[in-house]
């Protein structure tokens, strides 16, 4: 089966001086004849990774290991520095739940708006409109300005957005971190609808328990670096080990 | 050639009506305040210079209120979209879709209201007695030169402020430079040298010029200087549109 996602050395690094500098000191850069030397790290060294079609694949590590990262380069909101991003579909990348919600505006408002940056069009949104805020529990709510509303129903509201939601491929970053024990059931059954429809996800983590149940294969990263790739049982009995052993 | 999906195309639909309910004004009152600013200027202008110019400037209020009406326009849009992708940077740097969407739908958001000051300002010329012509409907060609112009320093402007923090106070400076440059409550005659070359430089003169030479005098503008105008702010919108999407890929990581 050939790969709709496939990254090859892929490098990425960022500057740690300062990003937005004033006028005054990109003018004194500009003119200064000491040269510019700007100080970076590795937020990725060279990745090597083939995912196909219909396939769930985990990315695990520690904060700082380049999960966040490398979906925003396969996503192409980051430029690797060297390297070959490859994609073979349409992709969707989902950086936590309610990203683009705008608390000034009221929750259907937000639904359109959400969900336009997700690619649903008005007449989609109205066909789902009832449905979507039933599943978020928010009847009451559809006046209201998204300020009002605690973090939980918010999470609530943009993952019942985020089901209707069709792309081929899905980043998601942290995606079930947010929300209670009953909320994460509800969307690990969205997971599952999804996987018998054959759509390809890329899953950024800490939930060991969420790639044990779902995903086939396994990216574990530690400071940028590959550390493993393959299947999701021995990946994860080497990454627990070594945490086990620190 | 660069297309849009229909999925991008709704985006910038929902981004239009997003900042347009922002800005409050689908309330009555809100769209009272944003044009409270022009009249207290025209106000004040009026006040000082009607003395001085009347006897020369003919049908002063409305030669004050085009010049007010344009220079505000170019003013609240570029600078409102020069802050778009900063003031929503969780879509700029965590939602994949071409970011221009953000700077266009800013700008549409902004013609709304140049629009309705455009019809106001027609309808206070007719009831202030200026006799129209033909030429009247001249005026979306204005416009479109306007939008044109506001188009390229909007995107060059958003993107600059992504990589240097304080070009919003630079520029802040530099319009109310332009808003003494641009002869809004003057004419050209009454300046020389150095400041005539200047202000005929600034192509807000060139706009203003053409949107009175059709409202108060009834006649035609050069349509040689628009063609010229055209062709040189097409250039311009391709150069700037270009460098945007060159930029693009490093926004989110400058955020």
């Amino acid at each position: 089966m050939a790969a709709v996602v496939s990254l090859k050395n892929i490098s990425k690094s960022f500057s740690i001086d300062v990003t937005r500098p004033s006028a005054f000191a990109v003018l004194k850069k500009l003119i200064s004849t000491n040269g510019h030397y700007t100080r970076t790290f590795y937020a990725l060294k060279d990745i090597n990774i083939e995912i196909e079609q219909g396939e769930y694949v985990g990315l695990v590590g520690n904060n700082g290991a380049g999960k966040t990262t490398l979906l925003k380069t396969i996503s192409g909101l980051h430029k690797p520095d060297n390297g070959e991003v490859l994609i073979n579909g349409e992709l969707n990348f989902l950086a936590g739940f309610g990203i683009g919600m705008v608390d000034d505006l009221s929750v259907s408002e937000n639904i359109y708006l959400y969900g336009a940056v997700y690619g649903l069009d008005r007449n989609k949104i109205n066909e789902k409109f009832d449905e979507i805020v039933e599943w978020a529990d928010l009847q009451n709510f559809t006046g209201a300005k998204l300020k009002t509303l605690s973090t939980g129903m918010r999470t609530r509201l943009a993952f019942s957005i985020t089901r209707y939601i069709d792309a081929d491929i899905f980043l998601l970053d942290e995606a079930l971190s947010a929300g209670d024990k009953s909320f994460r059931e509800k969307c690990e059954k969205v997971f599952d609808n999804s996987k018998r429809r054959g759509k390809t996800f890329i899953v950024s983590t800490h939930s060991l328990e969420f790639v044990k149940k779902f995903c086939s294969k396994t990216l574990w990263l530690h400071k940028g670096e590959q550390m493993d790739y393959g299947d999701t049982e021995s990946v994860l009995k080497k990454y627990i080990e070594l945490k086990s052993n620190n | 050639m660069y297309f849009y999906s229909k999925k991008h195309l709704n985006l910038l639909r929902e981004l239009v009506i997003s900042q347009y309910k922002l800005k409050d004004q689908s309330k009555f009152l809100g769209f009272v305040w944003s044009f409270l600013n022009p009249l207290v200027m025209l106000s004040v202008l009026f006040m000082f210079f009607s003395l001085l110019m009347r006897n020369t400037i003919e049908h002063y209020v409305v030669y004050l209120l085009i010049g007010i009406i344009q220079y505000t326009h170019f003013s609240n849009s570029t600078f409102a979209s020069m802050r778009i992708l900063h003031n929503l940077k969780q879509l700029t740097s965590e939602a994949v879709f071409p970011k221009e969407l953000l700077v266009i739908s800013s700008i549409i958001s902004n013609v709304f209201e140049f629009i309705i000051s455009l019809l106001i300002t027609v309808a206070v010329a007719y009831i202030l007695g200026v006799h129209f012509s033909w030429s009247i409907f001249l005026l979306p060609l204005v416009f479109i030169l306007q939008l044109m112009l506001v188009s390229w320093v909007s995107l060059l402007l958003s993107c600059f402020y992504l990589y240097v923090k304080d070009i919003d106070h630079i520029y802040q400076v530099f319009l109310r430079v332009l808003f003494f440059i641009t002869p809004i409550f003057y004419d050209l005659s009454y300046i020389g040298g150095i400041a005539k070359t200047i202000a005929l430089l600034n192509p807000l003169t060139h706009l203003i010029s053409f949107s009175r030479t059709i409202i108060i005098e009834g006649t035609a503008f050069s349509f040689e200087v628009w063609g010229i105008m055209f062709l040189a702010n097409s250039v311009l919108i391709y150069l700037a549109f270009t460098l945007f999407k060159k930029f693009e890929p490093t926004f989110a990581e400058n955020l």
